[in-house]
């Protein structure tokens, strides 16, 4: 069996490159938790890390979340249930707020390092 | 070299059929191993495909992939399920770079080279159609593992199946039969 090498070693060097190439992805992706707001004006990004508070818009009235020591709430809204008040503080990424008469979706991103969470049912 | 006859069609679709039924046992066992996250795959059931490559035309070679999708989306239940584009998307290509890379480029490059190739062929496709389909731009997060373990997975599948080429009496046998 006549073997040569220099296409397959040829072959791993590309697919080493592809590899490489696709690491460079993680560059740009800092892993810090954000905080971001989709409302009917647009999406807005905040950095969990940073106390603040914000207003937004929507049909019903305003809505005011807090962001403070890493965690994020609904401090009030106009809305008639208040559901997403009662929702209270998130922190984790993937987790989420939603006050659904005003039309505001507070979602946090990031890296799922800190995540205690184990593997699901589906992905075993 | 490339012992393709058209003489005796019978034995070539029995090839086929060995070959298919080899695929579905073996995408049964790779769907007993647990994996970290449901899209890394070790590949086992690729292994047909790449032994396939020196006993088999292309329209034949073809029909086995389609076997194999078919196989694996009965073993793992997602045949009605979007996910049978994965697995299509994923041996379609890859069996069209490993016939492509075999018949053309064989005097260079081992079933090594062939089946990295037919991996990584595999892995972007697949890596593209989650891109579109499921997880949007965010898709790009996990291909880097995904292809490590393809590449990894690969060669050593690739190893595999050279050595069953090369030392497996029933395939000498049978490329001696069809010449």
């Amino acid at each position: 069996m006549k073997r040569n090498r220099l296409g397959d070693s040829a072959i791993i060097i590309v697919a080493v490159v592809i590899i490489a190439l696709s690491l460079g992805t993680y560059a740009n992706f800092s892993g810090e938790p954000q905080v971001h707001v989709r409302t009917d004006n647009g999406e807005f990004i905040y950095d969990l890390s940073v106390d603040t508070f914000a207003t937004f818009a929507g049909p019903v009235g305003d809505t005011t979340i807090e962001i403070h020591e890493g965690k994020v709430h609904v401090h009030d809204s106009d809305c008639r249930n208040k559901v997403c008040i009662s929702a209270g503080w998130v922190s984790r990424p993937g987790d989420w707020i939603i006050c659904l008469p005003n039309n505001v979706f507070v979602l946090i991103e990031g890296s799922i390092q800190n995540n205690e969470g184990g593997v699901d049912d589906t992905a075993f | 070299m490339i012992p393709h006859s058209k003489h005796n069609r019978p034995i070539q679709i029995e090839f086929v059929a060995l070959l298919a039924a080899f695929a579905l046992f073996l995408s049964t066992v790779e769907y007993l191993i647990p994996k970290p996250l449901p899209f890394m795959r070790i590949g086992l059931a690729n292994l047909p495909l790449i032994i396939g490559l020196g006993l088999l035309n292309d329209r034949e070679y073809l029909l086995l992939a389609f076997l194999k999708v078919l196989g694996q989306g009965l073993v793992t239940g997602s045949l009605f399920s979007y996910i049978i584009l994965f697995s299509f998307g994923g041996t379609v290509s890859s069996a069209f770079i490993m016939y492509v890379l075999y018949k053309y480029g064989r005097t260079w490059i081992s079933l090594i080279g062939v089946s990295v190739a037919g991996a990584m062929a595999s892995n972007i496709t697949q890596l593209q159609l989650s891109r579109l389909i499921l997880f949007g731009d965010a898709a790009r997060l996990i291909a880097p593992p995904f292809l490590v373990v393809g590449l990894i997975t690969s060669i050593i599948l690739g190893i595999f199946a050279e050595q069953f080429v090369s030392r497996s009496t029933w395939y000498q046998s049978q490329l001696e039969g069809n010449t």
